[in-house]
């Protein structure tokens, strides 16, 4: 049975409740987002395409999870929960534009534990 | 139908661009400030109970026909929601009152339902157990959307007076 690294999983869920902390914080702070929180953002989703790519390696390389189905649903959504956060965020001019990069962050962490639960193969 | 533009809530572009931004100014509309988050939680819950929704019903309706009906009900209330939140005029908002109060009162039914008659429910609902598998989340949502636009409709008539 191919198995996918749990490194990177498990570096998405670190650094997704490392940004929620940290937008928290700056909502807490009355700080709108700024370029730091883009700039996390942007790891986030390098991490994500990483990981989207380690998957669908291994889905060429014959690996077969029962539902094939949601499994490529959460490829196509997961690369989007990032973007879709710094876009909303920016347009906010107040401190909940940090609130929602926070969102992202926590959707980020529970997306590697559904992943895990499609496809166990996919370690955390 | 949308709200005449001379309607009290709209800011002229000539006063927005004048004015030097005061620091904590007020939301404009419902979704700016807190409304921010709101819609974003909401769409987030719009896309993730649709897909939930159109796959069971696509692959396996037969298995928990009750649950799967109740999850793709709660994926149009959560539709509704997102875009009456992000709409925010006056007939918007109207609609976002009753569509939150049906998603409180339907996590409050289909809560206390799933768990009193397991059979009805051999496979989860956005609305199962108040909404447990999803942090209780579904559970918060309609609270905050309905505190949030009753401050709007407070607002609007103190405005008027």
């Amino acid at each position: 049975m191919s198995s996918v690294n749990g490194v990177v999983p498990t570096i998405i869920i670190i650094a997704g409740l490392a940004l929620a902390a940290y937008a928290l914080l700056m909502t807490a702070l009355n700080r709108r987002m700024g370029l730091s929180l883009l700039a996390a953002l942007g790891v986030l989703e390098i991490l994500l395409l990483v990981l989207i790519v380690i998957i669908v390696a291994r889905l060429i390389g014959g690996g077969r999870p029962a539902g094939l189905g949601v499994l490529i649903g959460y490829l196509i959504a997961m690369p989007i929960v990032p973007v879709a956060a710094g876009f909303w965020g920016a347009l906010e001019r107040s401190r909940w534009g940090s609130a929602v990069v926070a969102v992202a962050g926590l959707v980020a962490a529970v997306l590697m534990v559904r992943l895990h639960e499609i496809w166990p193969a996919i370690r955390v | 139908m949308s709200e005449p533009t001379t309607s009290p809530e709209a800011v002229t572009p000539a006063e927005a661009g004048t004015s030097p931004e005061p620091a904590p100014s007020p939301p404009e509309s419902t979704r700016t400030g807190p409304g921010r988050l709101l819609v974003a939680v909401y769409g987030l819950f719009a896309l993730s109970a649709s897909a939930r929704a159109a796959v069971q019903i696509a692959t396996k309706f037969g298995h928990a026909p009750v649950a799967y009906l109740l999850s793709a009900f709660a994926a149009v209330v959560y539709i509704i929601a997102t875009a009456t939140l992000t709409s925010g005029s006056l007939r918007a908002r109207r609609i976002a009152v009753v569509s939150c109060s049906v998603e409180f009162v339907g996590v409050l039914a289909v809560g206390t339902w799933s768990l009193l008659d397991h059979g009805m429910f051999p496979d989860a609902t956005v609305w199962s157990g108040y909404g447990s598998g999803y942090g209780f989340v579904p559970l918060v949502l309609p609270v905050f959307g309905l505190l949030w636009l009753r401050r709007w409709s407070r607002r609007a008539k103190s405005r008027r007076r």
